[in-house]
């Protein structure tokens, strides 16, 4: 498959002779290491999630059991899927733009896109406690118009928690769009308008459906992720916004219990391992590396 | 629907949420060069006295200094061992690659909650708790799918002939490789290199678990300090890792023009 393999193994008689032994040699190392950092820990907080006193599936009867955790699931479920509906409709229009855009406009729109992805998550989270308190920029100004006379209690509730999340993944929600609306066959929408569709039918009947499967993608990706926030409800959050992560690491730093922050982990990673499973499945991992091309 | 209707309002919506985007940046930078005393925006006037608290003050430069140490060794980690297996995934025929490649990527879609308790309770038997080597460890699993995705793709679109040519007028395969293609693709492994870095030391979570008390890097300063003062000075750090950032890409970019106009 490649002139590597089998001019190496001229050069080389012996072990290397076998084709499978280089790439394996290559992968090894990578491997190795995150079996080791990785694996191997992920192993041990399940086993510790067990094994407390003696071996007990005390840690997950009270996972299920206690309506602290149904509540705060519930939320986590609610949040993360609010948020990823709102990124996947912000970031629709600008995913399509950067693909029919020209060379520059798109760079300048993607330069725009990036900037905040380079951007640490607390200080974005932060930049909303700036901005939203009721001496924030946001009040300060429909107060100095004249819309309001209160300031709108805009901080510490869903909407700010949601507000800054949004922002968060939404430049991984363009970006994956994107790359999933480039693959689309653009001829198919030329051909709809020489048969005389105007642009908006030609993006609902052809561009729309086609680019359906990269938004359910995205969709996906975006949900594992908003799906373990810490920062941002731990900051601009009230009790009721506490998502998984911070339960867990509340469990864990402060109450010390650590079967049971395990147990909340290993949940926790269960659902993000089958949601990322069945991301696999349908939009191959693979692609990645440029799938089955050599 | 008319075609120039639906265009204005296309526009419309991609600047609106390119301001959504870029706004909450620009109230941090602003608030940093702060003159007053409380985190307001506009700033009262400007001023560099929040930079200079950050100078001063010998907490908050080692934290800055451990997450450069940090950054730069999970960094290395991650590009030495993934530059490797990028090799092995764009050029071979493995089984199980789709197993392999998404093994690589599962740092990424793994809760960062989750890889912290994880992490931490692996290092306290091993003794790697508060240790600068140990966080690096942890991070370098995280930093690898960036090195291994964007070594990747210069991988597959860099000119393979010029390392077949080699090869056929004599030049060891390896030779070949480290000296023909390893040039070629090196503005990806760096631009991957990077990401890692910054990935580092922006990742609070496994840091807060490994390198929570006595020399904590940056994010987690960050992160305390968030939860307590009220003063710009959060916002001047969060600038300084702004500009860790931007120039880490900017050096990326300036390999990268450098390299094109070597080879062209």
């Amino acid at each position: 498959m490649t002139a590597l393999a089998p001019a190496m193994a001229a050069a080389r008689p012996g072990l290397l002779s076998r084709p499978s032994t280089v790439p394996a040699l290559l992968l090894l190392p990578c491997m190795i290491w995150i079996v080791f950092f990785f694996l191997l820990p992920l192993a041990l907080m399940c086993w510790r999630s067990l094994a407390s006193e003696g071996f007990s599936l005390a840690a997950y009867a009270v996972l299920f059991s206690s309506p602290l955790y149904g509540k705060v699931m519930g939320t986590t479920l609610k949040m993360a899927s609010i948020a990823t509906v709102c990124a996947l409709v912000l970031a629709y229009p600008i995913a399509y733009v950067l693909t029919v855009a020209g060379g520059k406009l798109r760079g300048l729109i993607l330069l725009f896109v990036l900037i905040p992805y380079w951007v640490d998550i607390i200080v974005r989270s932060f930049s909303w406690l700036i901005m939203l308190g009721d001496n924030g920029l946001i009040n300060k100004t429909l107060i100095e118009l004249g819309l309001l006379r209160e300031p709108l209690p805009l901080l510490y509730n869903m909407f700010s928690v949601l507000i800054a999340m949004v922002q968060i993944v939404l430049p991984i929600t363009i970006v994956t769009l994107f790359g999933a609306m480039l693959r689309i066959d653009r001829t198919l929408i030329a051909a709809a308008k020489i048969h005389g569709a105007s642009e908006w039918q030609a993006f609902r009947t052809v561009f729309f459906p086609l680019s359906l499967p990269g938004v359910y993608g995205a969709g996906l990706l975006v949900f594992i992720l908003a799906f373990g926030f810490y920062v941002t409800p731990a900051l601009l959050g009230s009790p009721k916004e506490t998502m998984i992560a911070q339960t867990i690491m509340i469990e864990a730093s402060q109450l010390l219990d650590w079967a049971q922050a395990s147990a909340a982990g290993a949940v926790l990673l269960a659902i993000t391992t089958s949601i990322a499973a069945i991301y696999n499945r349908y939009f191959s991992l693979d692609r990645l590396w440029g799938g089955s091309e050599p | 629907m008319s075609a120039t209707a639906g265009r204005i309002g296309l526009s419309a919506a991609v600047i609106a949420v390119i301001v959504y985007l870029i706004f909450p940046v620009v109230v941090v930078v602003a608030i940093s060069f702060s003159a007053g005393n409380f985190l307001r925006f506009p700033p009262p006037g400007l001023s560099l006295r929040w930079y200079e608290t950050i100078a001063n003050d010998p907490e908050w430069i080692s934290a800055l200094w451990v997450s450069v140490r940090v950054g730069a060794i999970s960094a290395a980690i991650a590009t030495l061992l993934g530059v490797p297996a990028a090799f092995a995934l764009t050029r071979y025929i493995i089984p199980g690659k789709s197993l392999l490649s998404a093994l690589i990527l599962c740092a990424l879609v793994t809760p960062p909650i989750v890889t912290a308790l994880s992490t931490y309770l692996f290092f306290v038997p091993l003794g790697l708790v508060n240790t600068i080597i140990g966080l690096s460890c942890a991070h370098a699993v995280s930093g690898m799918p960036f090195v291994v995705i964007n070594t990747a793709a210069s991988l597959r679109s860099a000119d393979r002939n010029l390392e077949r040519a080699a090869i056929v007028h004599g030049a060891h395969p390896l030779w070949a490789v480290m000296r023909i293609t390893l040039p070629i693709i090196s503005p990806g492994i760096v631009i991957g290199a990077i990401f890692a870095f910054v990935h580092s030391t922006h990742e609070l979570l496994v840091a807060t678990f490994v390198l929570g008390g006595v020399g904590k890097p940056v994010a987690v300063k960050i992160w305390s300090g968030v939860q307590a003062t009220t003063d710009p000075t959060i916002a001047a750090a969060s600038t300084i890792l702004i500009g860790l950032a931007i120039l880490t890409f900017a050096s990326a970019t300036a390999t990268q023009a450098l390299a094109k106009r070597r080879s062209a």
